[in-house]
């Protein structure tokens, strides 16, 4: 691609062999925050002990990975270089195979209101659709290279979203059985009304608990949950949702082993019966503690079958 | 069509290169060590698909884990806890495969990426270049086995050309002992030769020495063998019957009386033969049984002087008291005994130039070779000996030395392998190529020790029997042991079960670690194979010979009794006469010793008369028959008494 942009613009000057991936770059950049929900179950947001022996329901994993590269820049302009995929690994017979096909994606970033109209049209009679702008509705973008390149890698991230949501949607108009999605399922809303999805959360950037409540998830045992929870957004589906400690945090920070659980938002008849859905679904997902995830780094909250999704992308891509 | 079980993979720390590549199957792939797998390229060379065949010689498996203590996590360190665990970790089965052939060979390129498919039997037969000697009316194939793989059953062909001369020759198979593979294999491959030898390439025997036990005594008599082993022989075109003309050698014991076989059964005893040498045959071979230190250049100039002026020639020398024609040991040792007198009655210290002490010690030395190997060696010179100049085709010779000293051993093996070569070499010996099998092979020719005339004599044959169409088949435990030159000129070598000990050595470095562990853990009745048209060993199976095994055979066919002296000769006349009854031969020979009805024997068994009985009565004095004492009718009339009787009344 550098070569491409070379003989496109002359002015292109391509960035470094071997320079880590803008996703691992920009690691950690985002604020952490605490947001309220509402308690679906009972009064307040409470520790519950999940009984019952783990089981095991998931017939498949869903994940998708991206990285992108800065593959040159146009005076402090980056044309950033992305690739998404997604896949879900259906487990038969305790192996992984994949299900129905992954989905493998580039596109090509760069701000058409930053490099002008000249450069913006060479850039599209050679990439066609792949190309993306990314000041396009963004009032707030800035010249700045890092505000440039995080744009970059969050168009990325939505195009990650986007294939593994179309992965998800697929699996629900297919299939009935339960499917574990890595990462929220409230971004589409087939998906988030779905019966057969759970969504698990391993980032904590955001926790929906504030006050005692975030005493109670930090304290969660192994094989405990909090409280369900409701979590709502204008731009998002609303879902139930509720902590999952999966393993010992003895001698490690409060969210080490702890996950959050998504699942579609009761109605208004199974409403009392939400604390039962959620013992079921944490007992499947506790069924997933192993093998463990080693030697993914976050293998505490990572179970196997999302590893094995990463693993199968990282190979295809 | 075999369906795609692998792929080719490369990578730099692991790249393919024109004589090895890798690839990773299913893991419940048929692919093992030794398989036979074809590579399809993906892209034309030159116009041409790449086609690329090699043998599985590694094998790889590995999970994504980094660390065997992140297992040991995952388990809590429960090691029977296997039912928590909902998925199986990602694995895989890596292979690395030796190249046999490349389709087209030009340009040689390292194997390129592919799939991979297990060969046919077509594809076994291009791999291993056997195409190159089973096109019709060149055909030259001799089944050593059925390559078997993934449900692949391929017979595998060895190149007469190249086993029994004149490309190459000679065949050597290793393995440890009681695993019935080493004489096994090769009374199944004599069998395939027997078979199969085409016979444009001429009449073809085998000569084999029975060395331990009862291994080769019942070649001729039916063995069992179950259905897989017919299957095989079906895959291979032999009949699973036993050798059907074999012809057995064997010494007599010390007694002179009974054979030293433990085929020895009356009921087998039609083919069974006597071996037996005089002076001459043994002189011929002396430094056989005479080692250097006995054999100084005196000595030797002395046993040439007898050969030349003293053996089968009527010898006169004014210092011995009569004139001696010397045929036998006894002869010679008379000849010595006068030729010391004479010495002695004359003072000297030599005679003829020859020392005293010399004289003396030759004559130790030879009479101590008819003590040595008494039963083989005759003290009257009498012969009987392997049919040389009337081999037949097809036919097996069973020399049973099993019994025999170690000196006796190595004189008939000298013998025997030596007169083989001089009939070849005058093209007289009857058939055009004669298979010679011995087992021990690491006793016969050592890599180290001293140079024996067998070594040399084996040696000899390793390098230059192709050309004559004397072909060595030798079995040895340890291939180690055996001296370099001899396992390096077979052209064929086969591999039994392996011990761990001799896998070891520098001679197998070119095995790879799976290839060393599959050769100590075969089963009975498969081999490696290594053969020139092959460019990597290939594992075979092959039947449980049809013939009857060494102890089934002693067991239905126990040893006779030793016999006495005259059911021993009426049994060896009986084989040239059958009317012969014991009756008879106690009359004939009632005033005979032992050794001159044994001389008797000797002699018609040599000289094969058309009378046996007038020949072997003619050894005997005529016994006075018996008279019947008669009364005369009238008694004698007294004589008259004289008149002048001077005491008559």
């Amino acid at each position: 691609m550098q070569r491409q942009l070379a003989a496109l613009l002359p002015q292109a000057r391509p960035a470094g062999l071997g320079e880590s991936t803008l996703e691992v770059a920009g690691q950690g950049m985002d604020a952490p925050r605490l947001i309220s929900a509402t308690v679906l179950e009972g009064g307040a947001l409470r520790a519950h002990r999940v009984f019952g022996a783990p089981a095991t329901q998931f017939r498949a994993f869903l994940d998708g990975t991206q990285r992108s590269q800065v593959a040159s820049y146009i005076g402090h302009v980056p044309i950033v270089l992305g690739h998404a995929a997604a896949v879900v690994r259906e487990r038969r017979n305790r192996r992984m195979h994949t299900w129905d096909a992954p989905v493998v994606e580039s596109r090509v970033y760069c701000p058409r209101a930053v490099v002008g109209g000249t450069v913006w049209r060479s850039l599209q009679a050679e990439y066609g659709a792949l190309l993306v702008d990314t000041s396009d509705g963004d009032a707030e973008l800035t010249s700045h290279p890092f505000s440039l390149r995080d744009a970059a890698v969050h168009r990325a991230q939505a195009h990650r979203e986007a294939l593994e949501q179309q992965l998800a949607e697929r699996w629900c108009r297919r299939e009935r059985d339960p499917l574990f999605i890595d990462g929220g399922i409230s971004g589409n809303e087939a998906v988030a009304v779905s019966s057969c999805t759970v969504g698990v959360v391993k980032s904590h950037l955001t926790l929906y608990v504030e006050g005692d409540g975030l005493r109670v998830v930090a304290e969660l045992a192994q094989g405990h949950r909090s409280s369900v929870f409701r979590i709502t957004s204008r731009k998002r589906t609303t879902v139930a949702s509720w902590y999952l400690r999966l393993r010992d945090p003895a001698g490690h920070d409060p969210m080490w082993g702890l996950v959050r659980v998504e699942v579609a938002h009761p109605a208004p008849d199974a409403a009392d019966r939400i604390g039962e859905r959620a013992d079921e679904v944490s007992r499947w997902i506790l069924a997933e503690v192993a093998p463990l995830a080693l030697p993914d780094a976050r293998w505490d909250k990572m179970v196997y079958g999302v590893r094995d999704c990463e693993e199968f992308l990282r190979a295809i891509q | 069509m075999s369906s795609v079980l692998g792929r080719v993979v490369a990578t730099e720390r692991r790249p393919n290169t024109p004589h090895e590549f890798h690839f990773w199957t299913a893991l419940d792939s048929p692919v093992g060590i030794g398989t036979i797998v074809r590579v399809d390229g993906r892209d034309p060379v030159n116009g041409v698909i790449p086609h690329v065949y090699g043998v599985v010689t590694e094998g790889f498996s590995w999970t994504d884990l980094a660390s065997p203590l992140h297992d040991v996590m995952g388990f809590d360190g429960q090691p029977g806890s296997d039912g928590a665990q909902q998925t199986q970790r990602a694995e895989i089965r890596l292979y690395t495969a030796a190249v046999l052939r490349h389709v087209p060979e030009e340009p040689l390129q390292p194997v390129p990426m592919g799939t991979v498919l297990l060969a046919d039997e077509s594809d076994v037969a291009v791999a291993l270049r056997m195409d190159g000697y089973l096109r019709e009316g060149a055909r030259t194939g001799i089944p050593i086995g059925v390559y078997r793989a993934g449900g692949t059953d391929s017979p595998i062909y060895l190149d007469a050309d190249f086993l029994l001369g004149p490309e190459a020759a000679h065949l050597n198979i290793s393995g440890v002992s009681g695993l019935a593979t080493k004489t096994s294999a090769v009374e199944w491959l004599l069998q395939s030769i027997f078979t199969h030898f085409p016979p444009q390439k001429g009449s073809v025997a085998a000569v084999c020495f029975n060395v331990k036990g009862p291994d080769l005594c019942f070649l001729d008599q039916p063995g069992e063998i179950n259905d897989a082993d017919r299957a095989l022989y079906d895959s291979c075109g032999v009949s699973p019957e036993p050798f059907d003309r074999v012809s057995y050698f064997a010494p007599y014991k010390s007694d002179g009386v009974s054979l030293n076989t433990l085929r020895s059964n009356d009921a087998l005893l039609e083919n069974v033969t006597a071996l037996t040498w005089g002076l001459r045959e043994v002189l011929q071979y002396a430094e056989v049984l005479l080692n250097k230190d006995d054999i100084d250049a005196k000595a030797d100039a002395l046993i040439d002087f007898i050969k030349e002026n003293v053996l089968d020639k009527r010898f006169v020398d004014p210092m011995l008291e009569r004139p001696h024609t010397v045929t036998s040991f006894a002869d010679l040792d008379a000849w010595f005994r006068d030729v010391l007198r004479g010495l002695e009655k004359k003072d000297d210290q030599s005679w003829r130039t020859h020392h005293v002490a010399t004289i003396r010690k030759v004559r130790n030395r030879l009479s101590n070779i008819s003590l040595r190997c008494k039963g083989l060696v005759a003290d009257d010179g009498a012969t009987s000996d392997l049919p040389f100049g009337s081999f037949q085709d097809r036919t097996v010779y069973v020399i049973d030395v099993a019994g025999l000293e170690e000196d006796a051993q190595d004189l008939i093996f000298a013998r025997v392998v030596t007169k083989l070569r001089e009939h070849l070499e005058k093209r007289d010996l009857g058939v055009q190529h004669v298979v010679v099998f011995v087992d021990e092979l690491n006793k016969y020719a050592p890599a180290d020790g001293p140079e024996t005339y067998v070594r040399k004599m084996l040696l000899d044959i390793a390098e230059r029997g192709r050309y004559l169409g004397l072909v060595l088949f030798a079995a040895q435990q340890f291939r180690s042991q055996v001296h370099r030159r001899v396992v390096g000129n077979s052209g064929t070598a086969l591999y039994g079960r392996m011990d761990g000990d001799e896998l070891a050595t520098p001679g197998y470095a070119v095995l790879s670690p799976a290839i060393k562990t599959k050769l100590a853990t075969l089963e009975k009745g498969q081999l490696m194979v290594r053969h020139p048209h092959f460019t990597q060993p290939i594992f075979v199976r092959f039947p449980r010979p049809s013939i009857m095994r060494g102890r089934d055979g002693v067991s239905r066919y126990p040893q006779a009794a030793t016999p006495t002296l005259h059911a021993a000769v009426l049994r060896t006349l009986r084989a040239l006469e059958p009317s012969l009854t014991l009756g008879w031969l106690q009359d004939v020979t009632q005033l005979a010793t032992d050794d001159e009805i044994l001389r008797a024997r000797n002699d018609v068994v040599r000289t094969r008369p058309s009378d046996v009985r007038k020949a072997f009565a003619a050894h005997f004095r005529a016994a006075v028959a018996p008279r019947t004492a008669s009364r005369a009718s009238t008694p004698a009339p007294l004589p008259a008494v004289p008149a002048d009787d001077p005491y008559g009344f």
